[in-house]
């Protein structure tokens, strides 16, 4: 039992019993948060980039020569908007396709007045102000309409930044609270040593002696709850994934993370083992230091 | 060896326990701490066996001036000085012949080179059946009884007691007496603070007299001399 450092630990104690379960709960919410916010951030951002970084303007004049001259003037002006990519006039064939689902198939003469759509891609998502190009466009073309689901495209990029920003709060907290956490159940453990630290201290067992003891302990402790807990995470995301897989291209899948991506989690264990090890071994040398 | 020169002692903020405490023990030495329950005397002892600072004064322990040894070369004197504790403070999770080990093990020697020695030491004060239980099943005179085999069992350069036989019948309390006369004889320094003046009479060792913190000394009588080399 005394191997190399000298254990004068005993092997069981009810109240550093509990510390592994204690650390492996925190660290399964803890992974939990970690992964589904990063996902969900990842998704988030990649979404509202799909979303915005394309506008449409249709151009509603009846007169073909006017409206040719409006596509004209709306094409130059859009061309010459920083942040405007591309400004092109959608092919007749493909204003057809997009109208089937309600006009069902139909021939490409039927003289039915279509309207002329013209397709913008952006630079990236905000990077035109979309209020401001609207009232430009009608300035230019008084037949120009851009797409007024834009409107509110924007609005949803504002409540996008706003969700990332509380995902990396909720992720800091919970993080915050794990080493909090594993740091008291830490204190709470070795406060039942305390006795045989200063027994120690007073047969004169150096320092770094007696905090030896504790150092693979509580390494120990850390590393078992630690695993426990990102097991019980990893397995949990795995099942949700192939869940979300099954049913097919979700919302759902917005919030989970690439099964590929769990490796790093592999990492947690390690830094709670050595939260808790470093947190003994301060504990104890703090409580030596207050002896003489 | 060890000398106090106007020592006080307080507990933080309160009022000093000891007061103006001069005196020295020599090497190989045997004196008895007596005094009224609360006169000091654990507090005295624990500036002997190096638990604590004292708030003034000089004290001088092997040659060396206390005041001016780094933390550092603490342990090293400390493992010179062998202590009986009022309350025993045994390490409850271990044997009892993994408690008296400790002080061996604490100096670097492996579990099996200290085995023999420690055995001899427990069945000579009478545990040669209780070697492996646990403090928690042994009695107030066992846990004693290994608390002093603990203390003694690196030989040490001073021996401190508080109370060493307070829990024991009178004939487990000479024999643990002759265990201290006879570590005595080989060199030790001992200081044993107790209430049981038949023991001070049967020793006949000079006396370090607390009253409220304050001390004197009184010769010892002479019915046998366990005192010198
Ligand atoms: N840790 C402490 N903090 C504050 N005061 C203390 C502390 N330990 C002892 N005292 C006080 O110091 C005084 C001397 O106590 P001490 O334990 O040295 O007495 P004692 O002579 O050993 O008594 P007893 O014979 O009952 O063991 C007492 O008034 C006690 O209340
Ligand atoms: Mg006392």
């Amino acid at each position: 039992m005394w191997g190399r450092t000298l254990q004068f630990l005993p092997k069981q104690n009810q109240r550093e019993g509990l510390l592994p379960w204690v650390i492996g709960v925190m660290l399964f919410l803890c992974a939990l948060s970690l992964t589904s916010a990063l996902a969900l951030g990842r998704g988030l951002e990649r979404w509202s980039a799909g979303l915005t970084s394309n506008l449409s303007v249709q151009i509603v004049v009846d007169e073909p020569h006017e409206r040719q001259q409006q596509t004209d003037a709306v094409l130059t002006m859009l061309r010459a908007t920083p942040g405007v990519k591309e400004a092109s006039v959608m092919a007749t064939e493909d204003v057809i396709g997009l109208l089937r689902p309600w006009l069902g198939d139909m021939p490409t003469d039927t003289g039915l007045p279509l309207p002329t759509l013209i397709e913008v891609k952006l630079t990236k998502a905000d990077a035109v102000n979309i209020k401001g190009l609207g009232e430009r466009l009608r300035a230019t073309a008084p037949g120009a309409r851009l797409d007024d689901h834009q409107a509110w495209m924007t609005q949803i990029l504002d409540l996008a930044g706003v969700v990332q920003l509380l995902l990396a709060g909720i992720v800091v907290m919970v993080v915050l609270c794990t080493v909090a956490i594993v740091i008291f159940g830490c204190r709470a453990g070795l406060a039942s040593h305390r006795e045989s630290i200063e027994i120690m201290h007073l047969m004169g067992a150096e320092d770094k002696t007696i905090s030896k003891a504790f150092d693979e302990r509580y390494l120990g402790h850390g590393l078992k709850g630690g695993l426990f807990g990102v097991l019980m995470a990893g397995l949990t995301l795995y099942v949700l994934i192939r869940l979300a897989a099954e049913m097919g291209q979700g919302l759902i899948q917005a919030g989970l993370p690439a099964a590929s991506s769990l490796m790093w989690l592999a990492l947690l264990p390690l830094m709670s083992g050595l939260i808790t090890m470093v947190t003994a071994r301060i504990t104890v040398r703090r409580a030596l230091l207050e002896l003489m | 060896m060890i000398t106090f020169e106007n020592v006080g002692m307080r507990y933080g903020m309160g009022t000093e326990v000891l007061r103006d405490i001069s005196f020295s023990l020599d090497r190989g030495s045997f004196h008895f701490l007596t005094g009224p329950s609360g006169a000091g005397k654990t507090t005295l002892l624990k500036l002997l066996y190096l638990a604590h600072r004292p708030s003034r004064g000089l004290v001088n322990f092997f040659g060396r001036d206390l005041a001016t040894l780094e933390r550092e070369a603490l342990p090293r004197l400390r493992r010179r000085i062998g202590v009986v504790f009022q309350d025993f403070r045994l390490l409850d999770h271990l044997t009892a012949f993994e408690n008296v080990a400790l002080p061996l093990r604490i100096q670097g020697a492996k579990k099996a080179q200290v085995a023999d020695h420690v055995e001899e030491l427990l069945s000579w004060v009478g545990l040669e059946d209780r070697m492996h239980a646990r403090p928690a099943t042994l009695s107030g005179g066992e846990k004693q009884r290994v608390a002093i085999a603990r203390a003694v069992i690196n030989k040490p350069d001073l021996l401190v007691a508080d109370e060493p036989t307070g829990n024991v019948d009178p004939t487990m309390a000479r024999r643990l007496m002759h265990l201290f006369v006879e570590l005595n004889k080989i060199g030790t320094t001992i200081v044993v603070a107790t209430h049981d003046e038949e023991l001070v009479e049967m020793i006949g060792a000079p006396i370090l007299s607390l009253d409220k913190g304050e001390l004197s000394q009184i010769e010892g009588g002479t019915p046998f001399d366990p005192g010198e080399d």
